[in-house]
């Protein structure tokens, strides 16, 4: 669509920043997020992820919000959707049939299969307010 | 069309041919059910969804899943008569699933202490309420592969013919919508047993990692219409590529 930026619709006007050089490969952001979404049954899956690159470089890896998303394209069922206020993707439980097909598809693996549980988990970016940018202490997430 | 209908004495906004069921939830209202699903057609199976539905002059005591809302309606969600036919079909269900929890948490829901029927003896498949979850998820995938067989106390689920189907894929959505938790699916590290056929899993390119069938596989490549190579490699792997692509403009 003209006009619209990775994370973010019309009206919106925040985005999660990611500032590579800052991480020091903490891991407070995965931490954050697994207590984020924590449920009745336990911690949630972290949907950001740590990857070390090369010697003591880190890059911080979440869900884009793709513009021409894939797993929006795999998915059966439209059970993932843009949620048009917040431009985040959003998984409506209720539609979801488990079948994976989300996960395989994202080229840039940020689509996570809970197996046990059989749905799959994504970045929400907790509704907007990302707890993994209020935790890291190094500046190296930011919701601007 | 919105329309407006009445669940116990509050007014509530619907759409006119949705799912009685879903209006009543949405508004907040808790029905129980195990056989509905929002992406799927509703076949009223399990009965556990009924609520009193008054419409004109008629009244009845209906499944609310398969009932489509009109202007008007005045819905009861919780009376006496409602709980005892719960009640009643709750202790069937139970029959067939002894060992389901999530059955068995309704019940406790309903009082159910010790159910008048004693549990089947025999099933093929044990634990399965023949709800058809799987049978209509299967075919909303486009796979057809699942069907019930028999009628009566003979009536199960299963492939045609109890015989290796070509059409089942291996993607085991069946086993995501089953409500019991009946369907057998057990995967090792390079197939993938479901339904008593042996599937071969597609496995990532960097590391090896399983990522689902190659039968499913080549039927997203055949149908969705994004690159092949995007089914190569498992979730790590891309994510590990990704970060390495971040780094290279970051630094």
């Amino acid at each position: 669509m003209p006009g619209e930026t990775l994370g973010q619709a019309a009206g919106e006007t925040k985005t999660l920043v990611v500032i590579p050089h800052k991480c020091v490969g903490c891991r407070t952001c995965e931490v954050a997020c697994s207590f984020a979404h924590a449920t009745a049954q336990g911690l949630g899956h972290s949907r950001i992820r740590v990857h070390p690159v090369g010697n003591e470089r880190f890059v911080q890896v979440t869900c884009l919000q793709c513009v021409n998303a894939a797993c929006v394209k795999a998915c059966p069922t439209e059970a993932l959707k843009r949620n048009t206020e917040t431009g985040t993707i959003e998984v409506d439980y209720k539609r979801c049939i488990g079948c994976g097909l989300c996960e395989v598809a994202c080229p840039f693996g940020h689509m996570h299969f809970d197996v046990k549980a059989r749905q799959p988990v994504k970045c929400d970016l907790c509704g907007g307010n990302p707890a993994c940018a209020t935790f890291c202490p190094h500046g190296a997430l930011e919701w601007r | 069309m919105e329309v407006k209908i009445r669940v116990n004495d509050v007014e509530v906004n619907a759409t006119r041919g949705e799912s009685l069921l879903e209006a009543v939830r949405r508004a907040g209202f808790h029905v129980p059910s195990l056989c509905h699903h929002e992406a799927l057609e509703p076949i009223g199976a399990c009965r556990l969804c009924l609520v009193e539905v008054k419409a004109g002059d008629k009244e009845e005591l209906t499944t609310s899943c398969n009932y489509l809302v009109e202007d008007g309606l005045e819905v009861v969600t919780d009376s006496e008569q409602i709980r005892k036919n719960r009640v009643a079909n709750l202790e069937l269900l139970l029959a067939r699933a002894p060992g389901s929890p999530k059955l068995r948490e309704l019940a406790a829901e309903y009082g159910v202490a010790v159910p008048r029927f004693a549990p089947i003896k025999e099933s093929a498949l044990p634990n399965c309420i023949l709800c058809e979850l799987c049978v209509r998820v299967c075919a909303e995938l486009g796979h057809h592969a699942l069907n019930t067989i028999g009628r009566g106390e003979n009536k199960k689920i299963g492939l045609p013919f109890n015989q290796p189907s070509a059409s089942c894929v291996g993607c085991g959505s069946c086993v995501s919508v089953c409500p019991t938790d009946c369907i057998l699916m057990k995967d090792t590290a390079t197939t993938r047993t479901i339904w008593g056929q042996r599937f071969e899993l597609a496995r990532c390119k960097g590391c090896g990692t399983p990522i689902t069938t190659v039968k499913h596989r080549d039927f997203a490549i055949e149908n969705k219409g994004l690159p092949e190579d995007y089914y190569d490699y498992c979730e790590s792997c891309k994510q590990a590529a990704t970060s390495k692509r971040f780094a290279s403009v970051a630094w």
